[in-house]
């Protein structure tokens, strides 16, 4: 049976082979062959994903081998791929939730041309390849060769409308953020090189506990701002919201599903280096819970409906990372889970209505959907309660994971955790009330046009309701039930090197944990409740004053960044190109010409073309030999 | 041994074939079957079967380096005479003397390849010259012709003037001319060896022009026919590297602190003349004798390191450089104008044409996948595996950049600037000649050791 994982190649084959098709057919195809190209290839894959992923559940796992990738001396680099529990319940989310997404957009982009709609398409096939390439990538060179593959894609359908500059710009911006955290990720590879003298991940980690503490910080830290950088994490989180640029679907599949993710698969697959350097580990933590924090006050005043779950999401990844960073390496993949689920769904939500509003994405001229779209609104509902936390939605119970190791960890994590969960419940029913309750304030235009969306967007808004709603329960806490947590069972091979070390003096007593749950649920609903009852009847349509500007100002970050980085940046380029460049090396290259030129003139004279004065200059040469042979040398 | 005395005999069938054979245009195709009969020729005395079991007292000894070598150069001079056999025709009225001059080469050219004598290694280089001489001046009412043939000589006499005096030295030192150098103890005769074989390589430099004694080069190389330009430039310019890598290997291989750090300064100073000089130039044809010098610059490595890699390497050097440069000259004959300028816009007018020139030039200058790159690579390597000094070797990296522009000057000319540059009379024949030195320019590069070098190890 074991041998059968050995065909694990055919899962990101498929979308390899759809991105091909439909990237170089993209100005033969029709659209309806291009939809059944594109969302066959992810079926397919995600069909093979579940059989692998029964065979993974009976306990087997295999490396697989693919071909000799890079061999340099005594480096040695195999193209393989590591089909275990955590990879492969990594292909579920990123088929399963792929196939969805695809499906969905084959209503939502069926306004553009031919040509443009294969191209979309073949982006997305090629994003899900680099994306299985990235998850199922035996060693670190591999899954970097995944991690750029998915920064290339995203870039690529960021500026998927690229006539708008702004669009343009947004997708630099994600690219340049990436490439700084890849230089991280770049340099932690080399420096595990140095040190292990391999990058496959078995000998890496089998070996991590002979290495020095300090090394092993070193390599995390490094490993961590690579995450920070595709995880949108402070100091480089600021690429994600603009990157609302691209197409919504690509939003939901990119940029809250599964791309983002990537840091959080990154360090829950190298958890056994993390736990080794308990110093990386506070790091990820506090830089976690001060993005979720920091992330969810900015998104209590955004006005437009994509840039709040934009926020939204840099909000939850934080508290992934906080989860990583207590040790929690389950419940930050549960939430990685979770979160997929409820995020994508609150996405193809945001899609559905824009599909609906024409193009419009300002809360502000929404309202009282709730009647025209029925089924986005459901299920946006059923997202919403998710994301906030509210038992038995699966929110509740990754969420609650999290917190809970948060708290052994140090209370005061928690009291932030907790705060910002509050403000999750907040601006989501903020922005639930503004969009769906109250009376419609959009143009008669809008209102005379509104409709429910298709099947193909609605079935997958179905769906991913319905396991935004039982997606929790793989994950019951003990105190709800013994062995009840079927996914911790699962992904423990993965970390048993990580628990064995953590040896848990005391786990939190059942009424400690109790406690902790009723907090929270209780501060959620409060916010719920306030929420929706004053943004129900009196939305907020003026632009906020006072400390809300900050705050629908994203706290200046970008314009921080512009000052301090761009501004100094810039003028060093400036200073370099003017000077260093056109005086300094262009004057040092053009003068090596310049010189050679003039010795070719004068050496040239040489040549008299007198036979005499030839014979001169060889017993001059002869005489320089003979001095040189016997007295210098 | 066979090809040295079939070859000497072809000369003379060569010349009487002219008193009976009418027609100067059969003339290249008595050469064909000449050079086809000393392959064959070749091919068994690369296994040690002889028509005359005679090494004349061990006199000449046949190792497979040499004769490896004979058949490259076998095949170049067959090659030449495909592409350009008609143009040699074209020079004068004595077409079947110029190719029995061409075989008397060719015996020299055998004789380098196996001398184990230093009367010998003399006899090689004087049959290969004296014929080169005349060849020189086969444009017999040109007057540049003349001039470089007179030139030639008066220099050439010069040298093997030194070389006498080199072998003389060696010979009052040590009372043999066998290679085997016997130790010599006394202080005057251990200074006669050291000035002896300075002045071998003073004028063995001089045969493949090495600076400072390279100065014949540009003006015999212009003056002559542009045909037997193409002849020297390849087939007898590596036959005399054969004969220097041989003569440095076999006689003086075990004192190599003697002679290395002079060898290094030949090295450096016909890189630095050669590449230098070629810059300005504004004639193809002077270009080509420039870039010559500098192509024996490296070559010269094989000399100054005289290891397994330099053997290897100069055998590979020998083909791609000959495989290039006879394939250069042969789209140069055919051209009206010998300047930069006469090749303006060839790859509109002739784009297989210019884009084989560009992959012989690329060549030249060491692109990878082509063999001109692992050639200079083997070189480069050889002379770092024998503690190659550094200054050397970057001098030698540094005049292969400057190289590359004088050649891609030519890819420059055929293919961005404007002109109405035509071949005259390209057949498809002569085309699929040069389509296949092409191809195998860059099998070579690709697979040197099938090709190539493993031939070397398994004869």
């Amino acid at each position: 049976m074991s041998n059968i994982l050995n065909y694990i190649w055919l899962v990101p084959l498929f979308p390899l082979i759809g991105f091909l098709i439909n990237g170089l057919g993209r100005n033969f195809l029709s659209k309806t062959l291009v939809s059944f190209i594109a969302c066959g290839a992810l079926l397919a894959s995600f069909v093979v994903s579940v059989y692998f992923f029964i065979s993974v559940k009976e306990g087997n796992h295999e490396l697989v081998k693919l071909f000799d990738f890079i061999s340099v001396g005594k480096l040695s680099i195999p193209f393989e791929f590591q089909i275990d529990a955590l990879s492969s319940l990594f292909l579920l989310i990123i088929t399963g939730v792929g196939f969805l997404i695809h499906l969905y957009s084959t209503a939502y982009m069926h306004e553009e041309s031919n040509a443009h709609y294969a191209r979309y398409f073949a982006y997305l096939n090629l994003f899900v390849f680099s994306m299985l390439l990235l998850v199922l990538g035996g060693n670190y060179v591999i899954m970097f060769i995944g991690w750029e593959g998915v920064g290339l894609c995203s870039y690529l359908l960021i500026g998927y409308w690229f006539k708008n500059t702004d669009y343009n710009n947004a997708a630099k911006k994600a690219f340049i953020m990436n490439r700084i955290g890849d230089l991280g990720f770049l340099l932690a590879v080399f420096w595990i090189i140095q040190q292990f003298g391999s990058v496959s991940f078995g000998e890496v980690f089998a070996n991590a506990e002979s290495k020095s503490t300090a090394v092993l910080t070193g390599i995390t830290l490094l490993l961590f701002i690579g995450a920070t950088g595709k995880s949108a994490q402070i100091p480089l989180y600021t690429w994600l919201p603009d990157a609302m640029a691209g197409p919504t679907p690509v939003s939901a599949l990119i940029h809250a599903a599964t791309m983002v993710t990537a840091g959080i698969y990154m360090i829950a697959r190298s958890n056994i280096l993390y736990t080794l350097a308990p110093t990386t580990q506070s790091v990820v933590a506090v830089i976690g819970l001060a993005t979720a924090i920091f992330a969810a006050t900015i998104a209590i005043k955004q006005n437009d409906i994509k840039k709040v779950l934009a926020y939204s999401t840099v909000s939850q990844l934080g508290y992934m990372f906080l989860g990583l960073g207590v040790g929690a390496y389950t419940g930050a993949v549960f939430h990685v889970m979770t979160h997929a689920f409820f995020k994508a769904l609150l996405f193809l939500g945001a899609g559905s209505v824009i599909h609906a509003m024409h193009h419009e994405q300002d809360i502000r001229n929404m309202g009282g959907l709730r009647k025209k779209l029925p089924i986005t609104h459901l299920t946006f509902l059923l997202g919403c309660i998710a994301i906030a936390g509210i038992p038995p939605f699966s929110g509740f119970f990754s969420k609650d994971e999290i917190l809970a190791a948060a708290y052994e960890a140090s209370p005061v994590y928690w009291i932030v955790g907790v705060a910002g969960a509050m403000m999750t419940a907040f601006y989501m029913f903020r922005l639930y009330a503004t969009t769906f309750l109250g009376n419609f304030r959009g143009t008669k235009e809008q209102e005379h046009h509104l409709h429910e969306s298709p099947w193909a967007m609605t079935v997958p808004l179905i769906v991913l309701a319905i396991l935004a709603v039982i997606g929790g329960f793989v994950g019951i806490p003990k105190v709800f039930a013994e062995n009840a947590h079927s996914l911790e069972h699962f992904l423990s091979p993965i970390f048993t090197q990580s628990e064995e070390l953590v040896k848990k003096d005391h786990a939190l007593s059942h009424s400690t944990e109790y406690m902790l749950m009723g907090v929270s649920v209780a501060l959620a609903l409060i916010a719920i409740l306030y929420a929706v009852n004053r943004y129900s009847k009196k939305p907020e349509l003026q632009d906020a004053e006072g400390f809300g500007k900050v705050l629908a100002n994203k706290w200046y970050v970008d314009e921080i960044y512009d000052a301090i980085i761009s501004k100094p940046l810039k003028a060093i380029s400036i200073f370099f190109n003017n000077v260093i460049e056109k005086s300094g090396i262009d004057g040092f290259v053009n003068g090596i010409g310049e010189g050679v030129q003039y010795a070719s003139r004068q050496l040239r004279l040489l040549q008299s073309g007198q036979v005499g004065s030839y014979i001169l200059l060889m017993v001059l040469g002869m005489i320089i030999l003979m001095v040189v042979q016997f007295f210098i040398k | 041994m066979n090809v040295i005395v079939l070859s000497a005999v072809w000369g003379v069938v060569m010349m009487f074939s002219g008193l009976f054979i009418a027609d100067k245009s059969k003339a290249k195709y008595v050469a064909i079957a000449g050079l086809l009969v000393l392959l064959v020729a070749n091919y068994f005395d690369l296994h040690h079967k002889f028509l005359f079991a005679s090494s004349i007292g061990n006199m000449l000894q046949f190792e497979s380096f040499g004769m490896i070598f004979v058949t490259i150069a076998l095949l170049s001079t067959l090659l030449y005479v495909l592409l350009s056999g008609a143009a040699v025709e074209k020079v004068g009225n004595h077409a079947y003397e110029y190719f029995a001059l061409l075989f008397f080469v060719l015996c020299g050219v055998g004789i380098a390849a196996s001398y184990n004598n230093l009367l010998m290694l003399f006899l090689g280089i004087e049959i290969m010259s004296i014929p080169l001489y005349i060849l020189t001046g086969a444009d017999k009412r040109n007057l540049k012709s003349n001039e470089a043939s007179l030139k030639y000589f008066l220099m050439g006499s010069f040298s093997t003037g030194i070389m006498l005096l080199g072998i003389v030295l060696l010979y009052g030192a040590t009372g043999t001319f066998n290679l085997v150098i016997p130790a010599v103890s006394k202080a005057s005769e251990n200074m006669m060896v050291s000035a002896g074989i300075v002045l071998l390589a003073i004028a063995l430099a001089f045969k493949v022009s090495a600076a400072p004694f390279h100065f014949w080069t540009p003006d015999v190389y212009d003056g002559a026919p542009t045909v037997f330009t193409s002849f020297m430039a390849t087939v007898v310019k590596v036959a005399g590297f054969i004969a220097f890598v041989r003569l440095f290997e076999n006689a003086f291989g075990g004192m190599t602190d003697v002679w290395q750090y002079t060898i290094a300064l030949i090295i450096a100073a016909t890189l630095i003349a050669g590449n230098i000089t070629a810059v300005f130039q504004q004639s193809v044809k002077r270009m080509l004798a420039y870039s010559s010098i500098s192509q024996a610059g490296f070559m010269l490595f094989a000399v100054y390191s005289v290891n397994a890699f330099a053997k290897e390497g100069i055998l590979l050097y020998a083909a791609a450089y000959c495989l290039a440069t006879i394939g250069i000259f042969a789209v140069l004959i055919k051209m009206k104008d010998f300047t930069f300028e006469g090749f303006n816009g060839l790859a509109k007018q002739q784009p297989l044409l210019a884009l084989l020139v560009s992959i012989f030039v690329l060549s030249l200058a060491g692109i990878p996948l082509t063999a001109g790159f692992l050639s200079k690579y083997y070189m480069v390597l050889a002379s770092i595996k024998a503690g190659g000094l550094l200054w050397l070797i970057i001098t030698a990296m540094l005049c292969a950049a400057v190289s590359v522009y004088y050649y891609f000057r030519l890819i420059q000319a055929m293919y961005f600037k404007e002109g109405d540059a035509n071949a005259i009379d390209v057949n498809p024949r002569f085309k699929a000649l040069l389509v296949v030195a092409a191809v195998l320019i860059i099998l070579l590069g690709v697979y040197p050791n099938a090709l190539l070098l493993d031939w070397f190890h398994i004869l």
